[in-house]
């Protein structure tokens, strides 16, 4: 077994997050992540779990919300808090690369 | 160049027709003032949590029904994690673990031959905002941001781009037809991706995959899969591999472009979404989802040709809902079902088109459009005569009878009136009578003028030529 | 004056004879709070709002007991128009354009926002001290630690500042500070107090509850905070009853289960006498008293660092500069954005925690490890239910030690979930978790005990934790004189 992840392991989930890292960083991330997946390994320890998962502790099922359009916030509003914005919009520099979703 | 198997699979998503968002009672409209339907939760403000929309669920329902999907009684959401300006709290709540529907199928006729386009699964989710580049900065609106959109997903079983476009056009109709969505590709509330690979044999595993992203047209996403079997086709005849990559079609090329290869799959860290319980669909939800469900075009077209329309009417009629709708209305009538249609696709569609109305915006109200029908298919009414009353029809609310006489059409309808006239004609015309009988067609037109002048046009031509055949003979 | 330290019903009298006004209560807890700044127990305070609101109330009918009264409220709750920033650098200038529902039900009481108290940087902590702001300190010694997340609630309750603070509680945030300074506090059933403009930390696991001086005004706080919202979900439909119904009710006959695991070698000495005390003096009142073996409690950490951590990594995702919060200056690309605000906004914990939940995540370790925590999750409330089948309560300490050195090292990451060993089980399985203060140990640093209900008991809890409280009858407040 390796005892640490390797430098792209850790890089790969800093771009997922978004998170910036130095060399020190990405070292400590080696060793620190690997550890905790040791740890965690531990749940793979335990036994007699059935595949019923809890999700969240909710007391009942979903209840729908009518269709009615409800009250809604001023632009006003939604442009003071945006740090960046023109016109009606609120703006971000020029994105380059196309959207990963759907 | 060689000829390859195409394998095709198209993913739609199209914008659900709700009052609200998906997850927050702020307005789904199109077109307004940009970040002017929005409330906190919208734009992922801290601490927001998402509600869920009834209708959303009803219209997942009516979705997953109309495409023969089994519908999952007990679903909840996930969440797909991806950083991108146009995505509010950069994670989408979707369902990827439990969408509603699955196992579906919707049926194309290519030439009379049916064929079934399965589907895999359809899900709920929520639209990201609409994003505007400029030459230094993105635009950012986020009216679209919460909009609810289900993804159907088919199965990779078409071979060509006419089957997948056959299938666009058929879904797109269902989806148009039950009310779930406007299906409208040019203001995106319609959008298409396909995949598309070739291979050499059925028997060989699938080649790698394109994907073409947010087509925008049905006749596009055809050209796209065209252009991209193509350039396949080319690779590999050349002896090339490619990657698995994304690539999008270019209106002004009329070809698709790379966006992106694809080095590792997606990472989206999906978990399931902690703010929103087990959504249980019950049968008796399903039963009042299925009340709501209209007749559907496939029937409507069996329908209709059943009752004597023609083929070419039953295809007019079935493009234009709100006259289908009309005309199904009419369905219990006795009445001459190809004239009805020939009314509602000829003068009054003229009329709609022209003033820019839907039927239900005129005064022709039920009763009155069949007592219009009847007094066509007996011939009372000319269509000389329906042109010169057809305004007064659809804009007053005055009995057809009346606008009859107020126009002074008063058609002599009465066989004997006009058999006395017809007689009359003939006693003043014996040379005519003559060259009719000796075989000169023309002859009984200017017969037939003689009894429109006499009338001064107030009978029925048809009627009026067969009495004149008669009294011929 | 020293109106604030009396009993909510004689301070209630005061208001409605009109012996006292909201104002002069309002006056006294700016003169505490301002007297005890080094505590650093507040971000932002809200003197001249609270002051013009105290005025504002002085023609109204005191017609509730929490009418008029100050209380604090946690810095990742939203309040309107009053900055709340999460105790984090990337929400530091951020003003709320709506209450949290909450807050709304404190303000149709009348009662009145005295500031927001400090926190660990989006409750991401046990000792408060990744704050942006720094931490607070313990009233009890101020050298030590007041607990996390909510160590400034604690701290300003203990402190004796006012009587009312609210909390939240993702794994021991409200519970374990509580514990460390001598103070109640309730930690409700999942769905019992709306989250609806709580800044999430962890979804399945976030709870908000009332920190106090003794049960009563717990109960009362959390008639107020309770019921189903709207705009929540995941909160329930359960009718709220009066929490305080059972105060100073017998315990007689009353099933207590002890899990073996919570009086192991994990917690200190002097910890596990002073709880076998208290659980003597239960059993002479007449309680049955037993220990019993539960499975799954020691596995609750590792459970929590992958569930908590992944959800903290999503529910955090949306602090990228764009909408609101702190923004990168002059950024090359939007994704530079990201990274630069993201870079000076938040903090090491934070960072180091997103970090972990979107590795646990990503690639195959979802299937490998989340779907496996949240399977072992389920089972671990089953086994709460089956020990509710035959208990009213499960009790044990709420820390294993009391509360330790601010300059202690921070570099252990898994020391700081350590801490919540005792009391992560109840967030896991959605359960209530009481604290009661029962004593102190050698250095006269507060000891707390853990009471864990089942679903939706908080009445049963107030009874079991008001009895203990009349019972021990201690002087907690730091500054000695009750």
């Amino acid at each position: 077994m390796k005892d640490r992840l390797t430098k792209e392991e850790v890089l790969h989930v800093a771009d997922l997050a978004r998170i910036k890292v130095n060399e020190e960083e990405i070292e400590k991330y080696q060793v620190e992540l690997k550890q905790l997946l040791d740890d965690v390994e531990k749940v793979n320890d335990v036994v007699g779990y059935d595949e019923e998962i809890l999700i969240a502790p909710w007391d009942h099922d979903a209840d729908l919300r009518a269709d009615e359009v409800g009250e809604m916030i001023n632009k006003d509003a939604v442009l003071k808090n945006a740090p960046s914005h023109s016109g009606n919009y609120i703006t971000v520099p020029v994105v380059i690369g196309e959207s990963e979703g759907a | 160049m060689s000829k390859y198997i195409p394998t095709i699979g198209i993913e739609v998503h199209v914008e659900l027709k709700t009052k609200t968002k998906i997850f927050s009672s702020s307005e789904n409209g199109y077109g307004q003032m940009a970040n002017s339907l929005v409330n906190e939760v919208d734009l992922g403000y801290p601490g927001t949590l998402p509600t869920l929309n009834e209708e959303v669920i009803n219209l997942g329902i009516k979705a997953a029904t109309i495409l023969n999907c089994k519908i999952r009684k007990q679903m909840f959401f996930d969440r797909k994690n991806y950083f991108y300006p146009d995505n509010p709290k950069n994670y989408q709540i979707t369902q990827n673990r439990t969408p509603i529907g699955y196992d579906g199928y919707v049926e194309i006729e290519d030439n009379g031959v049916k064929k079934k386009i399965y589907i895999e699964e359809m899900h709920i989710e929520e639209d990201t905002c609409k994003s505007t580049h400029r030459k230094d900065k993105t635009l950012l609106d986020f009216n679209r941001a919460g909009v609810p959109l289900i993804e159907i997903v088919t199965k990779p079983c078409m071979t060509s781009s006419h089957e997948a476009k056959l299938y666009l056009e058929k879904l797109k109709e269902l989806l148009f037809y039950a009310d779930v969505s406007d299906c409208k590709m040019e203001e995106g509330s319609m959008r298409a991706d396909a995949n598309v690979s070739i291979r050499k044999n059925e028997s060989d595993p699938f080649g790698t995959k394109a994907e073409i992203k947010n087509i925008g047209s049905i006749s596009n996403v055809g050209l796209s899969i065209e252009k991209e079997i193509e350039r396949q086709t080319k690779l590999y005849d050349n002896g090339e591999t490619f990657k698995e990559q994304t690539r999008r079609f270019d209106d002004k090329l009329g070809d698709t472009v790379l966006m992106r290869v694809k080095e590792t799959g997606n990472d989206y860290r999906y978990f399931p979404e902690p703010d929103i319980p087990f959504v249980i669909i019950t049968d008796e939800m399903i039963e009042n989802v299925k009340k709501t469900i209209p007749m559907l075009p496939d029937e409507r077209r069996e329908v209709y040709k059943n009752l004597g329309v023609s083929d070419i009417n039953t295809t007019k009629l079935v493009q234009n809902r709100s006259l289908s709708d009309y005309f199904n209305e009419l369905l219990n009538e006795k009445i001459n079902f190809q004239v009805a249609s020939n009314l509602l696709l000829g003068d009054i569609s003229a009329y709609l088109n022209k003033n820019e109305k839907l039927i239900t915006d005129t005064t022709l109200s039920k009763d009155r459009f069949l007592e219009l029908v009847k007094l066509m298919d007996d011939k009372t009414l000319t269509s000389k005569n329906l042109k010169d009353i057809l305004d007064d029809i659809l804009e007053s609310d005055k009995s057809i009878k009346d606008i009859i006489k107020e126009k002074g059409i008063e058609n002599i309808t009465d066989d004997k009136e006009i058999r006395e006239v017809i007689k009359t004609i003939i006693e003043a015309n014996p040379e005519s009578v003559n060259d009719y009988k000796n075989g000169h067609d023309r002859a009984i037109k200017f017969l037939m003028g003689q009894v429109m002048k006499e009338t001064k046009g107030k009978v029925n031509p048809g009627l009026a030529m067969e009495i004149l055949t008669e009294e011929l003979k | 004056m020293k109106y604030l330290e009396k009993p909510i019903k004689e301070i209630n009298d005061l208001l409605k004879k009109g012996t006292i006004k909201p104002i002069d209560l309002v006056e006294e807890a700016f003169e505490r709070i301002e007297s005890d700044k080094d505590l650093n127990a507040y971000i932002t305070l809200n003197k001249e709002e609270a002051l013009e609101k105290a005025r504002e109330l002085e023609g109204k009918e005191v017609d509730n007991l929490l009418f008029g009264i100050p209380i604090a409220i946690k810095d990742n709750i939203l309040t309107k128009d009053l900055r709340t920033t999460a105790a984090s650098h990337i929400l530091d200038n951020f003003i709320p354009i709506y209450d949290a529902t909450v807050v709304e039900k404190i303000k149709e009481k009348n009662m009145i926002i005295i500031g927001k108290t400090n926190m660990d940087e989006f409750a991401m902590g046990s000792s408060s001290r990744t704050s942006y702001f720094g931490a607070p300190k313990n009233p009890w010694n101020n050298n030590k630690i007041s607990g996390g997340s909510s160590g400034g609630s604690a701290t300003t309750i203990a402190a004796r500042h006012v009587p009312f603070a609210l909390g939240s509680d993702t794994g021991g945030s409200i519970r374990q500070p509580a514990s460390y300074t001598g103070i109640v506090g309730m930690k409700p059933t999942y769905g019992r107090v709306s989250r609806y403009g709580v800044i999430a930390f962890a979804s399945s696991l976030d709870q908000l509850g009332p920190m106090t001086q003794n049960v009563l005004n717990n109960a009362l706080l959390l008639n107020v905070i309770s019921g189903h919202d709207s705009h929540d979900m995941t909160s329930s439909h359960r009718e709220v009853e009066d929490y305080t119904r059972l105060i100073g009710k017998d315990i007689k006959g009353k099933k207590i289960a002890v899990p073996k695991f919570l009086m192991s070698d994990i917690v200190d000495s002097e910890i596990i006498e002073k709880i076998e005390s208290v659980i003597e003096m239960l059993k002479e009142n007449g309680a049955v008293v037993d220990y019993v073996d539960m499975k799954y409690l020691d596995n609750a950490v590792t459970l929590y660092q992958i569930i908590a951590m992944g959800e903290a990594s999503s529910n955090l995702a949306r602090f990228d500069g764009i909408r609101y919060g702190l923004s990168a200056k002059d950024p090359k690309s939007h994704e530079d954005l990201y990274l630069e605000t993201r870079r000076e906004g938040f903090g090491k914990e934070v960072k180091r925690r997103i970090m972990v939940g979107s590795y646990l995540l990503s690639g195959d370790n979802a299937k490998t490890y989340y779907n496996k925590a949240l399977s072992i999750r389920d089972d671990m409330a089953t086994e709460f239910d089956k020990v509710f089948e035959k208990y009213d309560y499960v009790i044990g300490p709420t820390t294993t030690t009391t509360a330790y050195n601010l300059d202690d090292p921070m570099d252990d990451p898994s020391k700081s979930f350590m801490d919540d060993v005792l009391v992560i089980p109840v967030n896991m399985a959605g359960l209530p978790g009481l604290n009661i203060p029962v004593g102190f140990d050698k250095n006269h640093m507060p000891i707390g005990m853990h009471i864990i209900g089942n679903k939706f008991q908080e009445a049963e809890m107030y009874r079991l934790g008001s009895f203990i409280e009349k019972e021990l009858d201690l002087d907690l407040n730091p500054k000695g004189g009750k």
